[in-house]
């Protein structure tokens, strides 16, 4: 039984670590605790919906318009309600994003309606036998797009001059401005990339479950996931996620699926008191 | 002239002057603004969750109460009255119930409340029920505190837990052939849940077997855990308490460990959404119990009426899935309430109506709909249903007389 949970919340966690890619990504880049990030999940869950389900796209156009539409979105919320509020306290920020997520599903209930929504993809639903342990091909997919996000992102800060200037914006926005670095920019994308992020793990939340606005509450285990990784780390989201998802499934196989919760945030509370700045990320140091 | 010397046109035109002016003053004399009944509307209340956690399927009951509501109102009403629904989102919020309450009692007030699909709320408001003054007629839910014993001031309108529970063991048991059949109930992990893991637990010992019951959260995004259990348990079959989402989880990941176990769910998770979600070899192995028809199972009257108002009024893709039919049942059940209850109609006249015994016929849509002094549940019978995905219809089993032997 071990090993086939351990799979499970492995599998599980690779998604939650997704959706915590995004958020970190956001918070390094701009400052930003994105609380709509969960709902961002669910917009890519009924972005898949309609692209699949209703408009009836192959599968590889699905994928194109769900990336496409998810980044468009987020670069518009970026322009139209983050930016304006440049300089404005983090609170101020915050109540944004939760006006947002608030906003966010109210148009997605009006648009599709109070049901939940079937999605069918072409993704595989079929398990794998090794060892006696059954592994979900669609678990394998969802931890394999995972980890190539985490692995394709590292390349991109590190070798890409764009992903220089991001993580320039991310120590400083005063001296990535002196350096001509086009900032607004660089948050602009961050927030697409984060909005993108989001959407992929929708997509395969909905093809796990139902694609409803649920999923919200789903897509916000990122955000104990983001803070246990470390809130400026692209490595600690993901490895934030995998625990998240590993608590869960063995609180939820051993104990009961409601001390999942318990056992998460227990170690969200332990870090913030023993290592504020999460498993990796660095502490910051302030001169007075 | 007249035999006075009175010119009789002038008088004849005061009579009718004064006949013409006693009508509205007639009419409002009828009207009793404190309860919800005006001259020319009453005002009805509507508790439900309709953006919180289960909206999908009590938004839904609430688009069917609506539309049968709607084509009433557009057939002239009752007794000259519309009937206006007062909806209330109460999120699955308890505090937000209360305010609900308060409010449709008290400040906008009106004649009776339907809905209250929120099982925890009503068993906070339930002496509140009991001692007020406005009666819930047609309840999505309902909970032992507010039926055992009756009051005349509630009246259910869903099937119940321990019906749905007596059915779902006794029908799989009978087509099983099992002697002592063993079950796992999968339900929430909620004062609901585990109230309706104790009823399948009573009915399968009924039948001498046995069963255990395996929590799950409201928002899982997976049912290894559950699935693990079931496989350790080694059941006939497996019952099911949730979500729309609750059956859709564990059935694929039954699938993917290659369990063909049956499995029947309760009468809110007879949707169309979970068979669309299942591949054809998984959804033929769940079934679910209900005291509804769903739309398209057949052709009798109340069928072809309800269909019918769905497609006018916008709401096709709704008509399949039982909790719509439940809400439209639900409009005619408020509706023939009323119009009994006669022109006067006030609380206390619909109370003393309803309390002596009521029923509804609803021409094939749901089980007979009943309430006797004694019982108040109001839908007591059910039968186990499935869905054939070569026509894309569900099918029911035998009648709901024929299921009547299953329960206790």
């Amino acid at each position: 039984m071990l090993p086939q949970v351990l799979f499970s919340g492995l599998a599980l966690g690779s998604i939650y670590g997704l959706v915590a890619l995004g958020f970190a990504l956001v918070f390094k880049a701009t400052d930003v605790l994105n609380f709509a990030q969960g709902m961002f999940v669910v917009v890519g869950a009924f972005l898949a919906v309609t692209a699949g389900t209703q408009l009836h796209l192959p599968f590889a156009l699905t994928l194109m318009f769900i990336v496409v539409a998810a980044a468009l979105i987020g670069a518009a919320i970026q322009a139209l309600l983050i930016r304006p509020l440049t300089g404005r306290s983090m609170l101020s920020i915050i109540m944004v994003t939760i006006a947002l997520s608030i906003v966010l599903r109210a148009l997605i209930e009006i648009i599709f309606g109070p049901q939940p929504r079937a999605l069918t993809t072409p993704m595989p639903t079929g398990v794998f036998i090794v060892e006696g342990v059954r592994i979900s091909q669609l678990h394998m997919l969802a931890a394999g797009v995972s980890w190539l996000c985490l692995g394709l992102f590292a390349l991109f800060f590190r070798f890409t001059t764009f992903g220089l200037q991001m993580r320039a914006t991310a120590n400083g926005h005063e001296a990535a401005l002196v350096s001509g670095i086009n900032v607004d920019f660089v948050n602009r994308v961050a927030w697409a990339i984060g909005s993108v992020l989001a959407a992929i793990g929708g997509l395969f939340l909905a093809q796990l479950q139902l694609a409803s606005t649920e999923l919200e509450g789903i897509g916000l285990l990122a955000l104990p996931a983001v803070v246990i990784g470390g809130l400026q780390s692209i490595p600690g989201a993901i490895i934030g996620g995998l625990l998240v998802g590993l608590i869960e499934q063995l609180a939820s196989s051993y104990v009961s699926p409601r001390s999942a919760d318990i056992f998460v945030y227990t170690l969200l509370l332990l870090v913030l008191m023993v290592r504020p700045w999460g498993l990796f990320g660095q502490r910051e140091l302030g001169r007075v | 002239m007249g035999m006075w010397g009175i010119r009789v046109g002038p008088v004849l035109g005061l009579a009718a002057g004064l006949l013409l002016g006693a009508s509205p003053l007639a009419f409002a004399a009828s009207e009793s603004p404190a309860d919800g009944v005006y001259a020319d509307h009453i005002d009805w209340g509507v508790i439900m969750d309709l953006s919180g956690p289960t909206s999908a399927s009590q938004a839904v009951w609430t688009a069917g109460i609506k539309d049968y509501i709607r084509k009433v109102d557009d057939a002239g009403g009752i007794n000259g009255r519309k009937i206006n629904l007062l909806v209330e989102d109460e999120r699955f919020d308890a505090s937000l119930d209360r305010i609900a309450f308060e409010k449709l009692t008290g400040q906008t007030p009106v004649l009776g409340i339907s809905g209250m699909g929120n099982a925890s709320a009503q068993v906070a408001l339930a002496s509140t029920i009991r001692r007020g003054k406005v009666p819930v007629l047609g309840s999505y839910t309902t909970t032992k505190a507010v039926t055992e014993p009756p009051t005349p001031m509630f009246y259910g309108g869903f099937c119940g837990y321990k019906e749905m529970a007596q059915v779902g063991v006794g029908a799989l048991t009978e087509r099983l052939k099992l002697a002592a059949p063993k079950v796992v109930t999968v339900h929430l992990d909620t004062a609901g849940g585990k109230e309706y893991a104790d009823f399948v637990n009573a009915a399968a010992m009924r039948h001498g077997g046995s069963s255990k019951a395996v929590p799950i959260k409201a928002n899982a995004a997976d049912a290894t855990a559950q699935v693990l259990e079931i496989i350790a348990s080694k059941p006939d079959f497996v019952a099911v308490h949730g979500t729309a989402t609750t059956p859709v989880l564990l059935m694929r990941a039954m699938q993917q460990y290659g369990l063909p176990t049956p499995v029947f769910g309760m009468a809110y998770i007879g949707t169309p959404i979970v068979y669309n979600s299942l591949p054809p070899e998984a959804g033929s192995r769940y079934s679910f119990v209900s005291c509804f028809t769903p739309g398209g199972t057949d052709d009798s009257a109340g069928m072809k009426a309800m269909t019918e108002s769905a497609d006018k009024f916008g709401h096709s893709a709704m008509k399949d899935d039982i909790n719509y039919v439940a809400g439209w049942v639900i409009g005619q059940l408020v509706t023939e309430a009323i119009a009994k209850a006669g022109p006067d109609v006030t609380r206390e006249k619909l109370v003393a109506m309803l309390s002596k015994g009521f029923s509804i016929d609803t021409k094939g849509l749901s089980a007979p709909v009943s309430y006797t002094p004694e019982d108040h549940s109001g839908i007591a019978l059910l039968k186990p249903f499935g869905f054939d995905y070569a026509t894309k219809r569900f099918t029911g089993s035998g009648t709901y007389d024929e299921a009547r032997k299953y329960e206790q």
